[in-house]
């Protein structure tokens, strides 16, 4: 009886789109607590990233298998191990790390022209959005010549990855702007 | 009239599901009520044929190490009696308060001779004619609640974020460099040689996250007291194409062994090797064991590149579970003779 009905709801619902989500960003600018977050895990015990993580998150009709890699100026030249196949790029920025703005900017315009990523649909989290000195997104978004991005849809959206805010908004976002398998 | 129907509402194949549920639910209690008597008779069988209790009989046939204290640590848990769970919960307690501590012996000697003192007249024993057992029983408490004594106490370091303004946290982040590198001073407080050890940019006080202090502690156990291997795997780590990076790799050791200790994997470890409580060093010398294999099996994996790390992070935490699981395991190592 346990075989037929669990058949039987198998059947009711059509499988979810699975989606490759890059996560990408500086050291220390929260993508493994992201990650994390998202699959509503403990974020008290994060150390650094060698290498990448991967978690799938289940959300309204996705399957989201997103790939988070790290962040350190050692392990960048890796990254593009990994554009093959990414329907959406999540750039994630410590926001209160302002000695750093510059140095994040250089390798975000890098990632733009990468012809593996071209065209590809960008979000970017201005996190730590919960520290008092955290810039607001809007200034970020100038700071990084956002409103010049023409190739691509592309948002900006402020969060907190320890309280979560912001990052379902972020989500729903990537989910709406996926292109259509071809 | 109507009535409402509330089966209506459920969809068919979740009303099947609802009785399928209630029936496993009903049988599932039925062999567990059963299971429980069963072991209750059993017991009290065992008890008139060789007059002994279920602890005297643990203690009789193993030997002092993981097997003896892992199962009379079950056996009082799952004890239904009063006094002995009256025991748990106080020294529980205790060992929450950082009390069953190597610091503290004339306390914790006091406390344990309480405990065991307790169970003998609960269980009707008499220490003078089983003194084996009295000896047994002291071992297996202060192993069991040295254990929980420790990880409450790793915690609480690990909570303790590092504070670049703390004089002491800093000290100790330059005294872990002059230790590694006595010959190269650092050109000053933020500058890109940290990378050298291995910390990922200018200012390694973003890189403890959520390992704290005690990352800090655990690296600068291991560069003081085996200076010589650590010196050698620092050598290793910064080999250009099958290098890693030596200060977040132990920062990431340092979560294995605190994910270790907490999941209680590392109790065969010092219940076998420790018959007394454990402090905060023998924590350290676990996380020395786990670096010195990371390293040899990094060697052995010939990695590509860093990339791979997650990859062998996950091995070594497979055959580290694996090794554990066994009865009579003992993290050893042998450290060079010029660290001894």
């Amino acid at each position: 009886m346990m075989g037929l009905l669990s058949l039987l709801r198998k059947l009711k619902t059509t499988p979810d789109r699975e989606v490759r989500i890059l996560l990408l960003g500086l050291d220390n600018a929260g993508k493994t607590t992201i990650l994390k977050k998202m699959s509503s895990e403990d974020i008290s015990h994060i150390t650094p990233t060698q290498g990448f993580n991967i978690k799938s998150v289940q959300t309204s009709g996705f399957k989201l298998n997103v790939w988070d890699i790290g962040g350190q100026r050692k392990i960048r030249p890796y990254w593009r191990n990994y554009f093959d196949n990414t329907d959406v790029l999540i750039y994630v920025i410590d926001s209160s790390d302002k000695k750093r703005f510059e140095e994040t900017s250089i390798e975000l315009n890098e990632l733009l022209q990468e012809d593996k990523l071209n065209g590809i649909p960008i979000l970017i989290y201005a996190n730590k959005q919960d520290l008092f000195n955290a810039s607001p997104a809007s200034e970020i978004a100038e700071g990084l010549h956002l409103p010049s991005i023409r190739d691509r849809s592309w948002q900006i959206q402020a969060c907190s990855a320890i309280s979560g805010e912001g990052l379902k908004e972020g989500l729903d976002w990537a989910c709406k702007n996926i292109k259509p398998k071809k | 009239m109507s009535t409402n129907k509330p089966k209506s509402v459920l969809p068919s194949w979740m009303r099947f599901q609802l009785v399928e549920d209630i029936f496993n639910y009903a049988v599932h209690s039925v062999i567990s009520l059963f299971s429980y008597y069963f072991t209750l008779i059993l017991k009290i069988l065992l008890r008139k044929c060789t007059g002994l209790c279920e602890l005297q009989r643990i203690c009789y046939k193993t030997e002092k190490g993981a097997q003896r204290s892992l199962e009379v640590e079950k056996c009082i848990y799952s004890s239904r009696r009063k006094v002995i769970r009256r025991i748990c919960e106080k020294l529980d307690d205790l060992a929450k308060n950082g009390r069953f501590n190597s610091n503290n012996t004339c306390e914790v000697v006091r406390l344990v001779e309480h405990a065991v003192e307790a169970i003998c007249v609960e269980k009707d024993i008499k220490p003078s004619i089983h003194p084996e057992f009295v000896t047994a029983m002291r071992i297996c408490f202060l192993q069991i609640y040295g254990y929980k004594n420790l990880q409450h106490e790793i915690d609480s370091l690990r909570s303790i974020p590092f504070d670049s303004t703390n004089q002491e946290h800093e000290e100790k982040l330059l005294l872990l460099w002059k230790t590694l590198n006595p010959d190269y001073p650092l050109k000053s407080r933020v500058t890109k040689q940290w990378t050298e050890i291995g910390f990922q940019g200018e200012d390694p006080k973003t890189d403890f996250r959520g390992m704290g202090i005690l990352g800090l502690e655990n690296l600068l156990y291991f560069a003081t007291n085996f200076t010589k291997t650590a010196r050698c795997i620092l050598l290793h780590s910064n080999h250009p194409s099958h290098g890693f990076p030596f200060a977040i790799t132990g920062i990431n050791l340092t979560y294995i062994a605190f994910t270790l200790l907490n999941n209680n994997r590392l109790k065969t470890h010092f219940y076998n090797s420790h018959f007394g409580t454990t402090c905060l060093e023998d924590f350290h010398r676990v996380y020395c064991y786990l670096f010195y294999t990371f390293d040899k099996l990094w060697i052995e994996e010939k990695p590509k590149d860093v990339m791979e790390f997650s990859y062998i992070k996950e091995k070594f935490v497979c055959n580290l579970n694996t090794e554990l699981e066994k009865h009579d395991a003992i993290l050893r190592w042998n450290p060079p003779v010029e660290d001894i």
